[in-house]
């Protein structure tokens, strides 16, 4: 009897457990200690933790338990899971690309209104606190960075092939895309290799965000196939493998990084953060590199903002965070030490950001090229669809340069994996 | 409950003396069997029957995780069957099933006769080393592969290059991504099958092969009119196994190019039914739409498994 009334229990017991372990956990009671300690999930690479360490010197007592979660993409997933129904952090960091799907779905996060958000969100740049605005004007993240955007291009090459080295010469020489085309050819003529790494992540990346409309009408309808300034954009991508001027070889693929080492291209697309990736794939050709304004009209790529989950136990204390280390002097500290450019408006028109150079890129006027960059980026409204679509139009990109798909029909291919993309 | 009762009747009809005692808790008597083989079915009911059925229901809607969900009906599949990535993936699917299983078991057999020999020195050393694939990691294996097929460096277009063939890109074709998961599911697999057909020749009577070639049967005719068919139960296992690994094959083409994430390559050349559901279900959160992939991708599991059901009862009554 005993025994057997012990097994009856534990089933129920057992059962018990793993049918409440189902449902979402309910929300914990809300604490208001600004100094109750904050889970915040970052992602790998920025050097979260000596945000932290810097954050734990300036507010005496605070505490903070950060989670390097992975890349951004894994960063958002996980949050994404953490929403749908399990333990939110207080704290989450949330990449531009991704923030669409969040921004439409604003009711997961506090309003940041509430904690006097709506008194800080006009210290950023206009666009970068737009992104993080939803419809019905809840301010669900601050901005933490932006990807302040520039060619980089190895100096010694260019010398080869009897181009101009200094900065300032060559963003003169490519002002526009025709002339970037133009100067590849040159290029290519002279020494008979490529010019550009990829017409993907180098080209196409660039032109699209140097739109003022892009895949969405300012009011939020899908334009991506009727918008001529999106169809421009991939034109010139498609121009530039035309011109024969690109290695085709992708981001990250197997062939990148020994191409930055060895010369298999000698320009490639240089967003802020990417720059330490420059350093750490190719250490011998220190000094050898520049950074230039991109052609066209300024850019952006990537930028990140910060946001609170409504299921968040401390909001009161993940704010004290925000307050503290999303201030235009807290970024400005930031960006000397690990490279992510400031979001804060008075932050990017520093001195210390302009002045901001790096003897492994030939001392170029990085801080200055980025700032420009971001002064002058169009801002345009990104929807959910935003990243699927982009993804259809690089993918046949990256198809275009391996041979999958002609120019005359690439177009088409990328209008049809878009349209396919979003289930239209 | 019928092995308690039949102790109970038979300890009954020993000693009707204790009849009254041991009746006296009957229901936890009978309980307690189902009690002791409930946390299997329990975790079974938990992480087994519901999720399947929970994805069914979920199939039906526009399920935006952190967001609405909206009853759409059939919705989700009229959009996936007239989604051309879907059928993409689905030829890629059978594409790799094929071309990775009919070579690696016809060479599993051929193998297996071979380590089968009498006269095999070190056998054993052999039998081993032929599951070291098999306990290798598919990440490790996918690395390695990737490396041996690259369109730049890679090993293959070096040896074409000696030949002065121009390299080729496997990954940029759907054909050619298919060989290249095929050789290491090929690779990960044979030896596993190479055993358990070793397995089967071994439990044959050698008398039998014996009296063929006494009666003047050559190698060839003992293999075509013996071995196969006394190994054919192995044969039908082994098939069965791989049809359902086969349609489910998902971290080769995830690892073997990671640059494009999860649509393996850029035009979604290797990208399999299992990695396509992924990708729409935890890529881009589409729950409702990654659920229809998995409806489907079970209906056809079962179908294929149904078609080798009835192969197998067949061959039996064959026999």
């Amino acid at each position: 009897m005993k025994r057997s009334s012990t097994a009856i229990i534990a089933t129920a017991a057992a059962l018990a457990v793993a049918l409440t372990g189902c449902s979402s956990s309910g929300g914990g009671a809300t604490s208001a200690d600004p100094n109750a300690e904050v889970s915040f999930w970052s992602f790998t690479g920025i050097n979260a933790k000596d945000s932290v360490n810097e954050y734990a010197k300036k507010v005496p007592g605070a505490k903070v338990k950060l989670t390097e979660v992975g890349s951004t993409t894994e960063t958002a997933t996980a949050l994404t899971a953490a929403l749908a129904g399990g333990k939110v952090p207080d704290l989450v960091m949330i990449q531009n690309d991704d923030l669409p799907k969040f921004v439409e779905n604003s009711s997961n996060f506090i309003d940041l209104r509430t904690l006097g958000g709506d008194n800080i969100a006009h210290d950023y740049l206009g666009w970068a606190a737009g992104a993080a605005t939803a419809t019905d004007g809840s301010i669900i993240g601050i901005p933490t960075d932006v990807g302040g955007l520039g060619f980089a291009y190895r100096a010694d090459l260019f010398e080869k092939a009897g181009l101009p080295t200094k900065p300032d010469e060559v963003a003169a020489m490519w002002k526009d895309w025709p002339s970037f085309i133009a100067m590849g050819r040159k290029y290519t003529a002279a020494t008979g290799k490529p010019f550009v790494d990829n017409i993907e992540t180098s080209v196409f990346f660039s032109t699209v965000n140097q739109v003022s409309e892009k895949y969405y009408s300012p009011d939020g309808k899908l334009v991506y196939d009727t918008n001529p300034q999106v169809k421009d954009a991939f034109d010139v991508a498609v121009k530039t493998h035309d011109a024969g001027i690109s290695a085709g070889i992708a981001a990250w693929s197997s062939g990148w990084a020994p191409g930055r080492a060895n010369g298999a291209f000698a320009v490639t697309v240089a967003p802020s953060w990417m720059l330490k990736g420059i350093k750490t794939d190719a250490p011998n050709t220190a000094g050898k590199w520049r950074i230039a304004s991109v052609p066209g009209v300024g850019g952006n790529w990537g930028g990140s903002v910060i946001a609170i989950p409504a299921r968040a136990e401390h909001p009161e204390a993940a704010w004290q965070y925000i307050k503290t280390m999303m201030s235009a002097e807290g970024q400005t500290d930031h960006f000397t030490q690990s490279g992510t450019f400031p979001a804060a408006t008075s932050a990017v028109a520093s001195q210390s950001v302009l002045d901001y150079t790096d003897p492994f890129f030939g001392d170029s006027k990085i801080g200055k090229v980025m700032a420009t960059s971001v002064q002058k980026f169009p801002s345009f409204y990104n929807g959910p669809d935003t990243t699927p679509i982009n993804g259809a139009l690089l993918n046949t990109l990256v198809q275009l340069e391996a041979g999958g798909v002609t120019s005359d029909k690439a177009w088409a291919t990328a209008l049809h994996s878009a349209k396919q993309a979003i289930g239209g | 409950m019928s092995t308690a009762t039949a102790t109970l009747s038979r300890k009954q009809r020993k000693d009707p003396v204790q009849k009254a005692t041991r009746i006296r808790n009957p229901l936890s008597e009978r309980i307690a069997p189902y009690a002791y083989v409930a946390p299997f079915f329990i975790i079974f009911l938990v992480f087994g029957l519901f999720p399947l059925i929970f994805t069914f229901y979920v199939s039906l809607f526009d399920w935006n995780p952190i967001g609405k969900q909206t009853f759409v009906g059939l919705r989700n599949f009229e959009q996936l069957f007239a989604d051309g990535r879907f059928w993409n993936a689905l030829l890629n699917t059978f594409g790799i099933f094929l071309i990775s299983t009919i070579p690696q078991l016809l060479l599993a057999l051929f193998l297996a006769h071979l380590l089968n020999h009498a006269r095999l020195r070190w056998a054993n050393f052999f039998r081993m080393a032929l599951l070291v694939p098999y306990i290798t990691s598919v990440a490790a294996t996918a690395i390695v592969f990737a490396q041996i097929f690259d369109k730049n460096f890679g090993f293959i277009n070096w040896v074409l290059g000696l030949f002065g063939l121009p390299s080729v890109n496997f990954l940029a074709s759907n054909f050619g991504s298919w060989i290249l998961i095929s050789a290491m599911v090929m690779w990960r697999w044979f030896g596993y099958n190479t055993l358990l057909y070793l397995a089967g020749l071994q439990s044959m009577p050698r008398e039998m092969f014996e009296a063929a070639s006494v009666d003047g049967a050559s190698s060839w005719q003992q293999f075509r009119h013996l071995t196969i068919p006394s190994l054919r139960p192995i044969i039908v296992f082994s098939v069965i196994m791989s049809t359902i690994g086969g349609l489910q094959i998902f971290t080769e083409p995830l690892l073997v190019a990671p640059e494009s994430g999860l649509t393996c390559g850029a035009g979604r050349q290797c990208q399999t039914l299992s990695l396509f559901l992924y990708e729409q279900g935890f890529g881009l959160f589409k729950f409702g739409y990654g659920s229809a992939i998995g409806v489907v991708l079970f209906v056809i599991v079962v179908l294929v498994s149904l078609l080798n059901f009835f192969l197998s009862t067949r061959t039996r009554k064959a026999r």
